[in-house]
């Protein structure tokens, strides 16, 4: 790892991160609609992906169980609930397993 | 989306919990990720390109990658890829808040820095201003992810908090997801979007990096909201 790597590594992070906003016009209503309904899926899978491992396996079991907690509190619509389910499923994964 | 840039003070709804207070866990499990990051990254790649990382890329999902390459012994060609994969999804978070965006091009610039997974998912529930949600709660987790990597520099190690922040990541999405899944329709689209990119993690681990974005991508394809 040298520098100008890592200035190339943040140059693309930096990028991709604006040319939405920079570049793109206010869209038309129904891209608009369809654009909506993608945070909710885009944010579940990448919590699916955060559960299995680089190699295909699952996460410890404590890893699972704090997502399982998670879940059990989604219907509060909270992200501070959501921690709190964790916090707990993980405790729970790492006193009695 | 009720309120336009330039409009002075909080545009909070009377249901929304001041942003202070929606952000401060955020903060705090930022902050964790830092800390870990520090510890992992000093023994990878040294103190001072460590703290650099966090300073000029600001991305954790990507320098955590980076960091395991590095220790896989991957050269530059496999770092940039990663970059290239891991950030397909900043695009498309960028063209979902475009819409509630309505400031100059060179503030949308500005903002971009900020545009995080979590600060979009702040961004998308609250009435506010897009690029005033990212200008406000940017500079907090920017704050809080450079003090957790230098706590995690100079702590020595942490390792105690590696498992638990390895849990944090899968919360906070699932989080996420809950604060921007608007009705039940959202909800099918979340859980199969879901199980598909966990199906095309288990099988073919190599695409675990675009899944997210594809998958959403096909789930959000046929209309319909209700």
């Amino acid at each position: 790892m040298n520098v100008a790597l890592l200035i190339a590594l943040a140059a693309i992070t930096y990028l991709s991160r604006a040319v939405s906003l920079v570049l793109m016009p206010s869209p038309p209503p129904r891209l608009e609609r369809f654009l909506n309904r993608i945070p909710a899926p885009l944010f579940a899978s990448l919590a699916a992906v955060s559960v299995i491992e680089s190699s295909g396996d699952f996460a410890p079991l404590p890893v699972l169980l704090a997502a399982a907690g998670a879940l059990v509190m989604t219907p509060r619509r909270s992200l501070l609930a959501a921690l709190i389910g964790g916090v707990a499923g993980y405790a729970l994964g790492e006193v009695f397993f | 989306m009720t309120a336009a840039a330039g409009n002075a003070g909080d545009e909070r709804s009377p249901s929304e919990p001041p942003l202070a207070v929606a952000l401060a866990p955020i903060a705090a499990a930022i902050f964790v990720f830092g800390a870990v990051y520090g510890t992992v990254g000093a023994r990878v790649m040294g103190g001072p390109m460590t703290l650099l990382s966090s300073a000029i890329v600001f991305s954790g999902a990507l320098q955590f990658s980076i960091a395991g390459l590095l220790l896989a012994g991957a050269g530059a060609p496999a770092l940039l890829a990663a970059a290239l994969t891991l950030n397909m999804r900043h695009v498309l978070l960028g063209a979902v808040l475009r819409p509630r965006i309505h400031t100059s091009p060179l503030q949308r610039a500005g903002a971009a820095w900020f545009l995080l997974d979590e600060t979009v998912g702040l961004a998308l529930t609250r009435d506010d201003d897009a690029a005033r949600i990212l200008w406000r709660a940017g500079p907090v987790c920017y704050a809080a992810w450079l003090a957790g990597t230098g706590i995690g520099l100079v702590g020595g190690s942490v390792d105690a908090l590696q498992s638990a922040a390895e849990a944090v990541f899968p919360v906070l999405f699932i989080g996420l997801a809950a604060l921007s899944c608007r009705n039940r329709s959202g909800a099918v689209r979340a859980v199969t979007a879901a199980l598909i990119t966990g199906a095309v993690a288990i099988l073919w681990p190599d695409a675990r990096a675009l899944a997210p974005v594809f998958a959403a991508i096909a789930v959000a394809i046929p209309g319909g909201d209700s």
